[in-house]
């Protein structure tokens, strides 16, 4: 039966599989028999992203209010974007930590997306602009510009970034406002793991600070690690349970403060929603629901409440366009 | 030994004219680099989303102007 078949194809080519061995799946390749080639490593992520899948569930952006996004593409590049947000916002105060602001604004955007160059501004109705500038100099060094810019004097903010990519390393320059300078350098050790490490000064207040950072990720988990002279300790960890569902859970040490932090997530991602979880070592819980109802329309529904410090953040909203 | 002191303190009073002169020097790059700076961020708070509009529309498929305008 198969031999026949095996026959009139090319002779090298295994006989197809009979019997019970077309039912079962077929085995995996077997990963560690591979010998590893340390002259080929793949490209590490990039430094400042070193922990995104844990931030990526969470943290997402919670929110108390009214949300409505409207987006509107002229062009596969172009976009418009209006916004509106009615709500209160968390205002870092000396006093007494944060104190809840009522806030109401609505934001312009433009957003230029092309794959040498990258625009997006946005602007708001009290006369601030976030402006994002990505540029692809060559094929290996990128220019990435951030800034806030204020109608009040002294209150902008700017950074560029230099960012060089090679083969299995990743090293980048910032220069900010303020004096800040910056650097930082990324390498892949082996086809999991990747160290970095990098260092910043700050010139008006003549303070510098050096930070080490590994990441080991497989396709199931990503685990990181950072340390930083400044006194923080950040680890995280997040597995990949299932095509829809991962779990995260996070640590943050501030030996300054003496703060300790942890939390733990999940992340379901449904056919029609994505919804993240997550529970804080404060006693604060919070959840974030992204409903698809349409082709481009999608509810939102934010919560996060905090027993402790009696603060309960409820907000909803909808986004149109992709 | 006076002509070296003499030389020595012409030597100085001629690195202090040009010391005093070097500082103005530094003085008016960065009296002139916070001007720039200034405009530059006036002139990106007021253009950069204008910027991105004319890109925008410049580029292909040209969209037409009606659909800049309207909410559909």
């Amino acid at each position: 039966m198969g031999s026949s078949v095996g026959d009139a194809a090319a002779p090298p080519l295994p006989p197809p599989p009979v019997g019970l061995a077309v039912a079962l799946p077929p085995k995996a390749e077997d990963k560690s028999e591979r010998k590893v080639d340390y002259l080929n490593l793949p490209c590490p992520v990039p430094f400042e992203e070193i922990q995104r899948e844990a931030l990526m569930s969470l943290k997402p952006e919670l929110f108390e209010g009214l949300r409505f996004d409207f987006t509107k593409g002229l062009n596969q590049k172009f976009s418009l974007s209006h916004s509106v947000f009615m709500g209160s916002v968390e205002v870092p105060s000396p006093s007494s930590g944060a104190i809840k602001v009522p806030t109401a604004h609505y934001e312009f955007g433009a957003n230029f997306l092309d794959p040498k160059l990258m625009l997006i501004g946005r602007v708001l109705t009290d006369g601030r602009l976030n402006a994002r500038v990505k540029c692809d100099l060559t094929d290996n060094l990128t220019l990435k510009i951030n800034a806030q810019l204020t109608n009040e004097p002294h209150f902008s903010q700017g950074m560029f970034n230099f960012d060089y990519k090679s083969k299995d390393f990743r090293a980048q320059y910032q220069m900010g406002n303020n004096a800040f300078y910056g650097a930082n350098y990324i390498q892949s050790v082996t086809p999991n793991l990747s160290l970095g490490s990098e260092v910043f000064w700050l010139g008006h207040q003549r303070k510098s600070g050096i930070g080490f950072a590994a990441r080991y990720n497989t396709d199931k988990m990503v685990a990181t690690a950072q340390v930083a002279s400044t006194g923080i300790v950040a680890l995280s960890y997040v597995q990949k349970v299932s095509e829809k569902v991962s779990l995260a859970s996070d640590f943050m040490y501030n030996s300054m403060t003496r703060d300790v932090i942890s939390s733990f997530g999940y992340d379901y991602i449904l056919r029609q929603c994505r919804l993240r979880g997550k529970l804080d070592s404060n006693g604060c819980v919070a959840a974030f629901l992204e409903e698809r109802l349409n082709m481009g329309v999608n509810f939102i529904l934010s919560a996060e409440i905090d027993h402790q410090k009696k603060d309960y953040k409820f907000g909803f909203g909808m986004t149109v366009g992709e | 030994m006076a002509s070296r002191v003499s030389s020595k303190g012409k030597g100085k009073a001629a690195r202090g004219s040009r010391g005093s002169d070097g500082r103005s020097t530094a003085r008016c790059v960065k009296t002139w680099s916070t001007w720039a700076m200034k405009k530059a961020k006036v002139i990106t708070h007021y253009g950069f989303i204008p910027l991105i509009i004319i890109i925008g529309m410049n580029s292909e498929p040209k969209p037409q102007l009606s659909q800049l305008l309207s909410p559909v």
